[in-house]
């Protein structure tokens, strides 16, 4: 089976919200009632069909093509399966997140996995904002530049990153380690269609916070 | 039935119904590896007084483990998954935990599951960090070498224990002699383990004693200063026995070690002072799998 693939027809005037469309979601529909679902809970909101190409039928692997920083909340509330995004995405990328894995190969809006529980997002370019905001657990990887405020509010869970990100007083420095779990999970994105399956050293500076939440979650900067 | 000059005895080895599970210790390198998994394994010969039968499988090379880091895999045995589960959770915390470096990972795929590093996570006192991998759960914990790593659980097997043989000789020398050569070639066999100190041990018990308070006793019948005054199983040459045991995870593991150590040992021939194998049993009616010498060795 190939993997259920949404193409967008063409950039948007304004922000969608693909929230919908998520492994745990589609697992059940056919083909003609994922088109004909609305993309929000608005009564005029727009259809799938409107915005995307729908083509595949596996939808415990979704693949989204030529998505824009229009596309919002892709992977919300996910618990299983994996989606693709091969484009940018939009904002609260990933966000209450219970499971599954997100790969993105271009760049991320604000909000990334905010209030993310479980499951993994990988980004291979630059996340905005609030980067992991208010995440409780999981795990997030950036591989390109980040904005301001990482981690705002994070409990537990960890960001692998690649550049250091703006210091804040909340995130304390834990000194540099060599992490063994590291290792494993480094292994495990081998198979991946990301630049983290290249990865391999597990010397990392590692954060903890956000203080300002009693956090004990990890901010890791990779020494590469 | 004669291999190479030894006489074979016409009789089984009885073997018990165990649970097990394997662990895959990992280190920094292999010293250290083998230190963690000698001390994980110690004192655990035998049910009776150490509660579990454990020890070392096989080495492991980096490319074989999880983390990619040098390692060995260990056995471990009960008479019932409740001490299993109670002694591998003390002997993580006691000999994992403390040893520089290493890491646990489950070694063997079953539904059950018992605990590796699921309740020690809570030595972290509240830094301890999890991490689902590949659909496995594993805990990160600090400690004051940086951070020690297992996975949460490693699954239990139905495993069978007390396969074993005899072997009787002419001198003490020989007998360890011939016995040497049957571990070495064991520790070749996947999936088994020799719990006793070396892999041989000389003090076969039989069941019960004249003692009231105990359950077993020395074998009498196969002691060679005893030859005179008890029934004995040992004519005028033999001066010494030793017996090696063997754990492991099915029959076929265990008949097929027991094969390749009979073989070894029997490899010094009569000429070489060993003269006969024999099996220890309870008469058929304690154990359910019966290990027949000469249906093994055919």
């Amino acid at each position: 089976m190939t993997a259920l693939t949404f193409t967008l027809k063409a950039k948007p005037q304004f922000k969608l919200n693909c929230g919908g469309l998520t492994p745990n979601k589609l697992a059940d529909l056919s083909i003609t009632q994922i088109k004909t679902l609305a993309l929000s809970s608005n009564s005029n909101a727009p259809k799938v069909s409107d915005f995307f190409e729908v083509s595949g039928e596996d939808a415990s692997h979704i693949i989204f093509k030529n998505t824009c920083a229009e596309c919002d909340y892709i992977g919300h509330h996910m618990k299983n399966g994996q989606i693709t995004v091969e484009g940018n995405a939009g904002d609260f990328l990933g966000a209450n997140m219970r499971g599954g894995q997100i790969i993105c190969q271009g760049n991320v809006g604000d909000r990334l996995g905010d209030m993310m529980r479980r499951g993994l997002i990988l980004i291979d370019g630059d996340a905005g904002a609030y980067c992991g905001s208010r995440m409780i657990a999981g795990t997030i990887g950036v591989y390109g530049k980040l904005g301001a405020y990482v981690g705002f509010g994070l409990r537990r869970g960890t960001l692998l990153l690649t550049q250091t990100p703006d210091t804040q007083a909340t995130w304390l420095d834990c000194g540099t380690h060599s992490l063994p779990f590291l290792s494993l999970m480094f292994n495990s994105f081998k198979s991946l269609k990301s630049k983290f399956a290249k990865l391999s050293s597990t010397r990392v500076q590692r954060w903890m916070g956000d203080a300002s939440q009693n956090g004990t979650g990890e901010i890791l900067i990779i020494h590469r | 039935m004669i291999l190479n000059g030894v006489q074979i005895d016409d009789t089984f080895a009885e073997a018990f119904n165990m649970r097990g599970t394997r662990v895959i210790i990992t280190a920094q390198n292999l010293k250290w590896a083998y230190h963690a998994a000698s001390a994980m394994t110690g004192f655990a010969t035998s049910v009776i007084g150490c509660g579990v039968e454990a020890g070392i499988e096989r080495e492991l090379s980096a490319e074989e483990t999880p983390d990619n880091r040098p390692g060995v895999s260990i056995l471990m045995f009960a008479m019932g998954s409740k001490v299993l589960m109670q002694q591998l959770e003390t002997r993580m915390g006691q000999c994992i935990l403390t040893c520089p470096t290493a890491a646990a990972f489950s070694g063997v795929e079953s539904d059950e599951k018992i605990s590796l590093g699921k309740h020690l996570r809570y030595f972290g006192d509240g830094y301890q960090t999890s991490k689902l991998i590949a659909g496995k759960r594993y805990w990160r914990i600090p400690v004051m070498d940086g951070e020690f790593l297992t996975e949460e659980t490693t699954g239990m097997v139905r495993a069978i224990g007390g396969g074993n043989f005899l072997v009787l000789a002419t001198s003490q020398q020989q007998a360890l002699a011939a016995c040497e050569a049957a571990i070495e070639a064991m520790k070749q066999v996947p999936n088994v383990i020799m719990p006793f100190p070396g892999g041989v041990v000389r003090s076969g018990s039989k069941v019960g004693s004249k003692y009231p308070k105990l359950f077993a006793s020395s074998n009498d019948a196969f002691c060679p200063t005893l030859k005179g005054i008890v029934k004995t199983a040992l004519s005028d040459d033999i001066e010494s026995v030793m017996e090696i045991v063997i754990d492991g995870m099915t029959f076929e593991d265990i008949a097929n070690s027991m094969k390749v150590g009979i073989e070894a040992a029997c490899s010094l021939g009569a000429k070489g002072g060993i003269k006969r194998i024999s099996a220890g049993n309870y008469g058929g009616k304690l154990g359910p799998h019966h290990f027949k010498l000469h249906e093994i060795l055919k």
